[in-house]
């Protein structure tokens, strides 16, 4: 079953089509790959399925409800999370507190709350809900630490760690294994399959080609923002447009 | 969440005790300095619960006034008692704010700090322009002072304890809210506003919120002083007072809870010992805001490590 | 003209219900003239004020907030050297220019530049030194009166009996659009000018383009600083002089940057002349504090329908 369909969504900035006419599905469960050379329309189809673009037109669905124009937070409480390009983390705050922020929607604090200490148990579930995150993302040993201070894979990890955090039943994830290391990007690949083995259903923008094809079961390839190709990894990799796309530079 | 610390404690109530004994050894005018310095605290700690959300407003101070002005107008003409004026002037300056939060938080970042800037000045444009009821330019006189018990408020010393126990609970609900969940989401709104936005907070509620608790103590900071003063004018609540207070914020370092306070205690202090330059004291602040900016971006707190580091710095470049 | 068409259409409104005295009648419409001219000669000084803000922001990222202090310095330096030590009028505005400028140069090459990736940092920079040259204006004018400069060319054009423009107000709105012409040639028309206009859309594109950024700064901010000092020196013989002249400078700049879009020069010349229209008006025919309100709102209707003003454009990620 589809759990994400992007039905037709075009985005215009002036006279500019970014998208133009683009649709695919995430069925549920999976990890699906959406590739394709630089200034592809990756990054805009990320920002309309999470809210912070809305479509010109055509229609984003989610687990069956029309979600396009609605804003991110909103977004986020429908159950899809996304993470940044590059390491967008809160860097002045520790591993911890990162990742108690993640749980804003699991444990929402009122005002009187937070200057009575009233609801301890809105507290005491965050902060058990976010040890757990830690604990299975493998950083709780750093979680004293800022987030700043951590190496490269850490820092990856408590970005999908924040994510999770937030409890998502689709987490879009930016470009998790750019500027890695072969060791790094093996580590990363395993701990993309055990998010996904929880349930969670992953669509992953991504250059690294070996980490596309290794972990996806389905691939949505796009080009100067339309859509041209679709499949299996087996068959997106001996697909000409596609060979053709990434040879000819994508210029 | 902290564990028990003996030496904060320790210097928690040797200030306290201080504060409490102090205005008895001080002269007349010393103690005025004292009850507006205090005052001037809880302004420039409730700023900064603004600018944990990352928005710089220059409407801090108008919205002191629209306390000071909702207090005196209160007291003076409807006969509230000004124990019920003051928590209504805090109330009232964060109506306000949640009424200006809709436009203004169409704007962020340099705009919101040009358009906060604007409504500020409308907002005491008309208090100048509506003689009835704001008084004009020369604002309102003869507000009254509180009295409980036979005792009269309009004496420096209780009026020093009352404002004293005034903004300690103010600073205690500040305190609280910035260590609580709020403060953290505060901060990432701050820090990453797209990253928190993903999973799932609300910014412009959270900026909403911060603006109006600011307003809120703001307001009651205004009703404090104009209480004690006697008067209230527009030109109290000017731009030039919220400069003053930006200098206080930023050289004192607004990345912790004290900074701020530190500033505003540590300059005034330096302002009042320098009064006899009198009008050329600005120059003063001017060359000092220059230093901090330049010397100690993070302000007085981060004073000990910023020397660290430029020694370090002067040392490898020679 | 939006503004302009308003302020006419109220006007001949208010004059029916002044029938039956022709006198006022006569003194309403020489009231509408004299507005206008008026009008266009504070559009003159608007412009300046706030191409200067436009270009540093534009160029250099930086909110320079003591550009009203750079005008007020302009102001001084004739009454020093005017009215003070007896210069012939044209020297002294060549002097204050230049003196303004080098501050400009120093701003820059001191306070900006170091700052330059921390945009708060060179604001408060010039709110640092907007308190620094306020005080350096009261050691040397001391406290006391605000300071007048007798006008270089007393005599006035006589249009009419009611319509009188004083031969030193015409010289000003002169001066400001040959300026302005200048350096809208300069902007244009030379290879340095291109090189800034450059810099101001995309910085790091000029900079792997070969452009100096430094050198570019220093210019703009050069000239900023030369403008507001021109103003400075032409407002000198028409108004009065004090430290804190500055204040009245920088709302006006801001109301009609932002109205004219951030950025945009053009924008900001033609919004100088409708908010000096707005507000010459608004004074006339109500008060100079509603006028100031209106210009604030404005500017803030402004910010939330269109951020980038009447004539910005948006950029787009």
């Amino acid at each position: 079953m589809a759990l994400l369909e992007i039905n037709n969504v075009s985005k215009h900035f002036g006279g500019l089509a970014a998208l133009d006419e683009v649709s695919f599905s995430a069925l549920e469960g999976e990890i699906h790959g959406l590739i394709g050379p630089n200034g592809a329309g990756k990054s805009t189809m990320f920002k309309n399925i999470s809210g912070f673009y809305s479509p010109t037109t055509g229609t984003i669905r989610f687990n069956g409800q029309d979600i396009q124009g609605l804003s991110p937070s909103s977004i986020a409480k429908l159950g899809i999370v996304r993470t940044f390009q590059e390491t967008t983390l809160f860097q002045e705050l520790t591993v911890f507190e990162n990742v108690l922020v993640g749980c804003h929607l699991e444990a929402e604090v009122n005002l009187l709350d937070a200057l009575f200490g009233l609801n301890k148990k809105v507290q005491q579930k965050a902060n058990v809900h976010a040890l757990k995150v830690l604990d299975f993302m493998g950083l709780t040993e750093r979680k004293d630490q800022l987030a700043i201070e951590l190496p490269l894979g850490s820092q990856r990890a408590l970005a999908i760690a924040i994510a999770l955090a937030a409890k998502p039943k689709l987490i879009l994830m930016d470009e998790p294994f750019a500027g890695m290391n072969p060791e790094e990007t093996r580590q990363m690949m395993d701990l993309t399959r055990k998010v996904n083995e929880t349930g969670v259903t992953i669509v992953l923008v991504e250059h690294d080609m070996k980490a596309v094809m290794g972990l996806c079961e389905n691939i949505t390839v796009l080009n100067f923002g339309t859509l041209l190709a679709q499949g299996k990894p087996d068959e997106i990799r001996q697909n000409d447009k596609v060979i053709n796309a990434y040879l000819g530079g994508g210029h | 969440m902290n564990k028990f610390n003996l030496t904060q404690f320790v210097v928690m109530l040797t200030l306290f005790i201080g504060l409490i004994l102090l205005p008895h050894y001080l002269r007349y005018q010393h103690q005025d300095f004292m009850i507006f310095l205090i005052i001037n605290v809880l302004v420039v700690v409730s700023y900064r619960l603004m600018t944990l959300t990352g928005e710089w407003s220059l409407i801090h101070i108008v919205m002191m006034g629209v306390g000071a002005y909702t207090s005196a107008l209160m007291s003076k003409h409807m006969g509230v008692s000004v124990w019920l004026t003051i928590p209504l002037a805090g109330l009232s300056a964060a109506v306000l704010a949640g009424l200006l939060s809709t436009p203004l938080f169409r704007m962020t970042q340099f705009y919101f700090l040009i358009g906060s800037f604007a409504v500020g000045e409308a907002i005491r444009l008309a208090w100048i322009f509506f003689i009835k009821p704001f008084g004009g330019s020369s604002g309102i006189s003869s507000v009254p002072s509180p009295e409980l018990l036979g005792i009269d408020f309009m004496d420096p010393i209780p009026y020093y304890y009352l404002v004293l126990i005034v903004v300690s609970l103010c600073l205690w609900v500040l305190y609280r809210i910035e260590k609580s969940r709020i403060g953290l989401t505060l901060n990432a709104v701050h820090w990453k506003a797209p990253l928190a936005q993903s999973v799932g907070v609300n910014t412009w509620k959270y900026r909403t919120l911060a603006f109006m608790v600011a307003s809120l103590f703001v307001g009651i900071a205004g009703a404090l002083k104009i209480h004690y003063l006697g008067n209230v004018t527009p030109h109290q609540f000017g731009v030039g007072s919220m400069v003053f207070v930006l200098i206080w914020v930023i050289v004192g370092g607004y990345n912790t809870f004290y900074g701020p306070i530190i500033g505003a205690v540590v300059l005034s202090v330096l302002d009042e010992s320098l009064r006899n330059l009198n009008e050329y004291r600005p120059a003063i602040y001017g060359v000092l805001l220059i230093i901090s900016i330049m010397f100690m971006p993070k302000g007085l707190e981060h004073i000990s490590q910023g020397l660290k580091d430029w020694i370090k710095t002067a040392k490898s470049s020679s | 003209m939006l503004y302009g068409h308003a302020t006419f259409h109220t006007s001949p409104y208010s004059l029916s219900g002044l029938n039956e005295a022709t006198q006022h009648e006569e003194l309403a419409v020489d009231l509408f003239l004299q507005s206008i001219v008026n009008s266009l000669i504070q559009g003159g000084f608007f412009a300046l004020w706030a191409v200067g803000m436009v270009l540093v922001f534009g160029i250099m990222g930086v909110v320079n907030f003591a550009h009203g202090e750079l005008v007020m310095v302009g102001a001084y330096a004739i009454w020093v050297l005017k009215a003070q030590m007896g210069m012939g009028y044209i020297p002294a505005v060549f002097i204050a220019v230049i003196l303004v400028m080098l501050i400009g140069i120093f701003m820059e090459r001191f306070l900006f530049r170091p700052k330059r990736e921390d945009p708060l940092g060179g604001l408060i920079n010039s709110i640092g030194i907007l308190f620094i040259l306020q005080v350096v204006a009261l050691l040397v004018g001391g406290t006391g009166p605000a300071k007048q400069v007798t006008p270089a060319f007393p005599g006035t054009l006589i249009l009419d009996e009611f319509m009188r423009i004083p031969h030193q107000r015409l010289f000003s709105l002169g001066v400001s659009i040959a300026a302005l012409l200048i350096l809208w040639f300069f902007l244009t028309r030379t290879k340095l000018g291109w090189s800034m206009r450059a810099v101001a859309l995309d910085r790091e594109a000029a900079a792997l383009q070969g452009i100096n950024i430094n050198r570019t700064s220093l210019i703009a901010m050069a000239i900023s600083a030369g403008l507001a000092g021109l103003a400075g020196a032409l407002m000198a013989p028409i108004s009065n002089i004090y430290p804190h002249m500055g204040h009245n400078v920088i709302i006006t700049a801001f109301i009609v940057t932002i109205v004219g879009g951030l950025g945009s020069l053009s924008g900001a010349v033609l919004a100088a002349f409708l908010y000096a229209i707005l507000h010459t008006f608004v004074t006339a025919y109500f008060s100079g504090t509603i006028a100031s309100m209106v210009g604030l709102l404005l500017m803030v209707v402004v910010l939330i329908v269109k951020p980038t003003g009447i004539m910005g454009q948006r950029v787009s990620e």
